[in-house]
């Protein structure tokens, strides 16, 4: 069966910068096995165009996945899906992202989003991670 | 005069009005529900007391502008009167305009903010010319024939040959053998030719792909690659009638019935594929009646960015183009420089030339 192609949607209203929300937006779907290796991104330009950014936003954010490992870029070829061979897991990097989802959720807290709202989020979110 | 170009020549008038007439009034259907008059707008308000009491006073208003220019036109028929004709065809061309921007000014006070969500799908776009590169080609290899043809057959030209002909069928324009007067039309026709077939290329390449976010079945690919079979066919059909009048001073002046008919067929041809280019969009445009209680998602542009409602610039977009707001198909995003090469090549160039030849040669 021909898998759907991903999509990626970011909030130009936002007050995260585009880049941020295009790296973090492409990083999600290939953590969850959006990807395959070797699927091929659109070009900077074409997913500038359709995103309505500029090209060095979407090339700076190709090139933060490139250093993080996830992507090939090619001159010729364009971005591709690498196969990123898994990371051994670190202390301080579970540090961070428990620090991280702490500031999250006092953020949601603050604008008014239910603790229990919260709480079904990071569950589903955990359901999700241990599936894919 | 003969009857018969005269009876055609009027039943062309009239189908050129009744069509021009018919595409104003529809012009307002042809944009996204998020839309009016190119103004970001809560879809129900198209539907509203308000909304329909600006829509049904556009169309007479229209409807009464057009009827002034055609009346013109006719009057400026009339031998030493072509002031009037001149006057009227230039009414034609900004009476609906006019109207247009009379119910914009309406609409604006109900301006909504629209979403900025965008979306995008995540795969290269594959974005093949109608019929690849060999099919494009056909165009310039007309008007080379032609060429060839011309210089092959230069000294069978006469010195001086009619370019224009009245209703009467008598000639009342003429150029001379020069190179400029017998290719004339044919470098036009490469000029136009060049244009479009950027234009195509920047259609399928360029232009942004509008997704309805959360919407996914909203792919908006096909629409682009309709439009550019759209054009790559009028390339051809500006080849050949360009190539036609070029040689024409060695095959005669042209069947005033034939060129008649044909131009009628033209018409009722051109209206068949704007009418096919609004249902393919239209499949998109019912997508778009999607809308959450607090998003409004117009063509993901702002308002401000449409000068007059018509032309848009936009220093911050990548996008060379974007789809009309008011109409069917793409306009240029006139921030980008490369937006004015392509309108010199499609429409300052062309006209230059003509009016070269005929103030030289007329």
């Amino acid at each position: 069966m021909r898998r759907a192609i991903p999509v990626l949607q970011i909030d130009l209203g936002s007050e995260r910068p585009a880049y941020e929300q295009i790296v973090s937006g492409l990083r999600s779907l290939m953590v969850t096995g959006q990807f395959a290796p070797g699927d091929r991104l659109p070009p900077v330009r074409q997913l500038a165009i359709d995103l309505g950014v500029h090209h060095n936003t979407v090339a700076e954010s190709y090139r933060v996945l490139e250093q993080e490992g996830w992507l090939d870029l090619n001159r010729g070829r364009g971005a591709t899906v690498r196969d990123r061979p898994r990371r051994k897991p670190s202390a301080a990097a579970k540090q961070e992202l428990a620090k991280r989802l702490e500031e999250l959720a006092a953020k949601a807290i603050a604008d008014g989003v239910p603790r229990a709202s919260i709480a079904e989020l990071l569950k589903a979110l955990a359901e999700r991670l241990v599936r894919s | 005069m003969e009857r018969m170009p005269l009876i055609l020549f009027c039943v062309l008038l009239i189908l050129i009005g009744a069509a021009e007439a018919a595409i104003i009034w529809k012009l307002p259907h042809w944009e996204r529900p998020g839309l009016f008059f190119s103004v970001t707008v809560s879809p129900e308000f198209r539907r509203s007391d308000e909304g329909r009491s600006i829509l049904r006073r556009y169309r007479i208003l229209a409807m009464v502008l057009i009827a002034i220019g055609w009346a013109l036109v006719a009057a400026g028929g009339v031998p030493r009167r072509w002031p009037l004709l001149v006057l009227g065809v230039t009414w034609l061309g900004f009476g609906p305009l006019i109207a247009f921007q009379i119910a914009r000014e309406r609409v604006m006070p109900h301006a909504a903010k629209p979403a900025l969500v965008r979306e995008a799908l995540l795969a290269p776009r594959a974005a093949h010319l109608p019929g690849g590169w060999l099919l494009q080609a056909g165009p310039f290899a007309i008007l080379v024939a032609a060429a060839i043809y011309l210089r092959a057959h230069w000294g069978q030209i006469p010195e001086i040959f009619p370019v224009h002909w009245g209703v009467d069928g008598q000639p009342n324009g003429w150029s001379a053998r020069t190179p400029m007067g017998v290719y004339g039309p044919l470098i036009m026709g490469g000029a136009i030719v060049a244009g479009l077939s950027l234009i195509t290329y920047a259609v399928l390449r360029e232009a942004r792909v509008i997704r309805i976010p959360g919407h996914p079945t909203s792919h908006g690919r096909d629409f682009p690659h309709q439009v550019g079979c759209f054009l790559s066919a009028m390339e051809y059909f500006l080849a050949i009638m360009l190539s036609c009048v070029a040689v024409m001073p060695l095959l005669g002046p042209p069947n005033i019935a034939l060129v008649l008919i044909g131009s009628i067929a033209l018409i009722v041809v051109v209206l068949a594929a704007a009418h096919h280019l609004n249902q393919v969009q239209a499949c998109e445009i019912e997508l778009s009646v999607f809308q959450t209680d607090t998003t409004i998602f117009g063509d993901g542009t702002l308002d401000e960015h449409w000068k007059m409602g018509l032309f848009y610039y936009n220093p911050d977009d990548p996008a060379l183009l974007v789809e009309k707001r008011f109409g069917i198909g793409y306009t240029m995003n006139f921030a980008r420089p490369v937006a004015w090469v392509v309108l010199a090549l499609v429409a300052v160039i062309p006209v230059a030339l003509a009016f070269a030849a005929v103030v030289r040669h007329g």
